[in-house]
């Protein structure tokens, strides 16, 4: 290392200290306009180069886990809202889906694809969020701006599905709570419309820039062995090559009867990242508009007690979230109230590979390896 | 130096001397100074604070907003508030810091701005002294480069690492980016001395300017209204088009724009340098900011796009009439200032397009290919000065070789940038692309056994709610 002290003879004698530089430590965060919230990054850094970084985690933590054990089943739904705040729905669907599967439920058809239809809407506001605020990261401003307001035309479709915007509560045991409001699928089909035409302009506007390759491409390689040794899910496991994603490998609802495409890159940097997530986008729109285009009839929820009492056990349902696997551990004892559910978040686990990521790279690649993470705090610390 | 005047001379001598100091210090040219320093001082605040909202503005048009509008008719007044809120608010210092350099490096940074402006003239009336203004590439290229020097200074007194590596990225990157810029102004001198009659080029805007009027009276009314003065096919970013280019990309640098912000990169350092300034000493930054950009773009509209001329300028002020004179000059300084306003609308909506470069690959932008650019131009123009001096050809001829030359290198230019590009990436993705033919020689990774990839390889009826249950 560059910093040891070294002393060399002067060949005309003397000796001659070799210039050193200082180590320097930063701590980045917990107030960073680009650590996505609350994350702490304490960087050991020789000018400008990252020798370590140790992430302190921990100042979102709100007790999810616990919060759930307090209240009935139903009533928690609504805490999974807050567990990975940009991806509400798929909280929901995994949390309903795993007590459905201890108590040996199959929501109706209708819900099913409704579900679907929502979840891949929620992937798409997920990634735009993180394609924006990826292209702020790295100094474009204008991609967050417009990412955003598309997400605004999600999240007025949510409110009209379930009259909230953001934390939507939707998801019900054995099914959803309403049925889609007449003309909404229709609303629906002529927002993905809009949505590929302006995803396609975002396209244009970040992927063959030189500046945005030059700052992606080859930083922070992971490769597959590493991948999945680190247990990464979702985007980060599909741009380092690996064909694994839950909707294909363990189809779940409506996915078993609607396939999906997995997006894979082998190249396993952050260009790749970015790429999966940008296709990810277009995939979830083609699968939304099938879904729409093959809506069954019928009930939209199976008959489930009011005092909804799942059976003494265990189990252990996953769906592909926005971010990778998002798991739950349900055991209940047989009472209304869940003994013990654990979340299996991909952001926490997916935030675990940083330090050996950074080790060596410029202190700017940390935002930019940092931002194509895509970690939610609210999911890291729970 | 007052003391020894004391001394040597007699009570007569120093009232004559004092005499002397009162007159010149009450002269005309003194007053002049004033009035000029005043109103250059007028015309950076002003111009920052349109240049502010008319970037809100651009910026939220390309970005499918409003920008301001909710502060006077549509958002007009709005900069003028914030300019208030910044005079009113407290100016808090840092208690470890080192605060006479903290204090200072807000002046330090705007002092060389204003005293840039000495070098241009506004319309054909409105200018300083020929002294300050026959040097002129050369004072503004010199006071551009004490920016540094405040910028630095925020950094180290503020005792904050965001602001020392902001500090340090911005003296690294001025400094690499004061050589191409000053080589790419170099071509332009060497253009007015070919020019010229006597073979001595020029280094003041006011005579480059005039380079660039080749109109003789042809006695057509219309016609001598129109181009006296204004002579566009003549302007010098026809001949030198790569160099307007790169001027401008290093004055993008030097402004600390984007896509060369890193000093002050939001996403990384914060706010860089000014992370620890507040109120009207923040403000001083961002003036001195501002007044940056329009320093660029008037010397890029001097040296490129013909300064203030315009139709009618030269002959209204050539009739001899102080009435149209005026007239002429007040149409001068509305050219003028719509040319920096265009060129700095160039800044923002470049703000808009582009991403932040790294800070290495900055460096490797400035020493690997600006500067053999800007080298390879000058011996260029020079040595195709030389072989048509040598053929015997007019001068004409010799321009129009070179603009046409120039204009095709343009797309060498940027060819050679979009290589240079890939060629970093793919040394960058050399482990990617190692672990790819690794990867292709061993079988497909096999995940868990027996898990069907693709639905039609279900089994029919499977488990109810699906999931990877154990």
């Amino acid at each position: 290392m560059a910093t040891d002290q070294e002393m060399k003879i002067h060949p005309e004698g003397g000796v001659i200290e070799e210039s050193k530089s200082q180590e320097m430590l930063l701590n980045m965060g917990p107030q960073h306009p680009s650590t996505h919230g609350v994350l702490r990054l304490m960087l050991k850094l020789e000018g400008e180069t990252v020798l370590d970084c140790t992430p302190v985690i921990g100042y979102l933590h709100r007790g999810i886990e616990k919060i759930l054990e307090n209240r009935t089943v139903m009533a928690g739904i609504r805490y999974m809202d807050n567990s990975d705040y940009l991806s509400p729905m798929l909280n929901e669907t995994a949390y309903v889906g795993a007590v459905e599967q201890l108590m040996g439920i199959e929501p109706p058809r209708r819900a099913q694809y409704i579900r679907l239809i929502t979840n891949e809407l929620q992937r798409i506001a997920s990634h735009l969020v993180a394609l924006g605020t990826y292209g702020m990261d790295l100094g474009a401003f204008t991609p967050i701006l417009w990412t955003f307001r598309d997400r605004e035309g999600i999240l007025d479709l949510f409110e009209a599905l379930g009259g909230s915007r953001f934390n939507v509560n939707y998801m019900r045991v054995g099914g959803v709570l309403h049925d889609t409001p007449s003309g909404w699928l229709t609303q629906c089909e002529k927002f993905l419309d809009e949505l590929e035409k302006n995803t396609k302009e975002l396209d244009a506007l970040l992927t063959g820039n030189e500046i945005f390759m030059a700052r992606t491409q080859g930083v922070g390689y992971i490769d597959p062995q590493q991948a999945m040794a680190y247990g990464l899910t979702g985007p980060m496991l599909r741009a380092s090559g690996v064909n694994w994603d839950l909707r294909v490998n363990r189809p779940y609802m409506a996915y078993r009867e609607i396939p999906v495409n997995p997006q894979v890159r082998q190249e396993g940097d952050c260009f790749a990242r970015y790429y999966v997530r940008l296709n990810e986008i277009f995939e979830s729109i083609r699968l939304c508009r099938e879904a729409i285009d093959k809506m069954p009839g019928g009930p939209i929820s199976t008959r489930t007690p009011i005092a909804l009492r799942p059976p003494r056990g265990e189990t252990y349902f996953a769906v592909e979230s926005s971010k990778g696997e998002l798991g739950v551990y349900f055991i209940s004892d047989g009472s209304e109230y869940p003994w013990r559910a654990k979340l299996r978040g991909p952001s926490f686990i997916n935030l675990q590979i940083l330090p050996e990521l950074l080790r060596g790279h410029k202190m700017s690649d940390t935002i930019a390896i940092l931002g194509s993470l895509d970690i939610v705090l609210g999911e890291v610390d729970r | 130096m007052f003391s020894v005047v004391m001394a040597e001379a007699g009570s007569s001598d120093l009232w004559t001397w004092w005499t002397q100091f009162v007159s010149g210090l009450l002269s005309w040219e003194t007053l002049q100074y004033v009035v000029a320093f005043l109103s250059i001082f007028g015309f950076i605040m002003t111009s920052a604070v349109i240049l502010i909202l008319l970037e809100r503005k651009v910026m939220g048009w390309m970005q499918d907003r409003l920008g301001p509008i909710h502060t006077g008719p549509w958002g007009l007044l709005q900069t003028v508030a914030d300019v208030g809120k910044l005079l009113l608010k407290e100016d808090i210092h840092v208690v470890k810091s080192d605060k006479l350099m903290f204090l200072l490096a807000p002046s330090v940074f705007l002092a060389p701005v204003m005293a840039s402006w000495a070098v241009i003239p506004f319309s054909p009336y409105i200018r300083l002294p020929f002294t300050a203004l026959a040097t002129g590439i050369v004072f503004y290229v010199a006071m551009s480069s004490i920016d540094v020097v405040g910028v630095i200074m925020a950094g180290w007194s503020s005792n904050n690492k965001y602001s020392l590596i902001g500090g340090l990225r911005s003296a690294a990157q001025m400094i690499s980016y004061e050589l191409p810029l000053v080589l790419s102004l170099v071509s332009v001198v060497m253009l007015t001395s070919v020019l010229a009659k006597d073979g001595i080029g020029t280094v003041s805007l006011w005579d480059i300017q005039q380079y660039q009027d080749t109109w003789t009276k042809t006695g057509n009314g219309v016609l001598d209204f129109l181009f006296q003065g204004f002579t566009p096919w003549s302007w010098f970013f026809l001949v030198q088009p790569l160099m307007l280019m790169i001027y401008y990309i290093c004055g993008l640098a030097e402004t600390n724009r984007s896509p060369f912000d890193l000093p002050e990169a939001e996403s990384e350092l914060v706010a860089g340098y000014v992370t620890e300034y507040s109120g009207m000493r923040w403000a001083l930054f961002y003036l001195g900011e501002y007044g940056n950009m329009t320093i660029v773009s008037a010397i890029a509209s001097y040296l490129f796009l013909g300064g203030f001329s315009g139709p009618g300028v030269g002959f209204l002020t050539g009739l001899g009439n102080i009435w149209w004179g005026l007239l002429g000059n007040i149409l001068a300084l509305v050219y003028f200032v719509l040319k920096i306003y265009l060129l700095c609308t160039v800044f923002i909506w470049v703000r808009t397009t582009l991403p932040r470069l790294r800070a290495d690959q900055l460096m490797q932008f400035a020493w690997l290919i600006l500067m053999p650019v800007t080298l390879c131009n000058i011996v260029l123009s020079g040595g195709i000065y030389l072989i048509c001096n040598a053929l015997g050809l007019s001068n004409l001829i010799y321009l129009i070789v070179l603009g046409v030359i120039n204009w095709l290198s343009i797309g060498l230019f940027i060819w050679i940038v979009r290589r240079a590009t890939v060629a970093t990436t793919r040394r960058a993705q050399a482990p990617a692309i190692r672990a790819q033919r690794r990867a292709s020689s061993v079988p497909a990774l096999q995940l868990r056994d027996g898990v069907p990839s693709r639905v039609s390889e279900l089994p029919a009826g499977s488990s109810v709610a699906g999931g990877g249950s154990h």
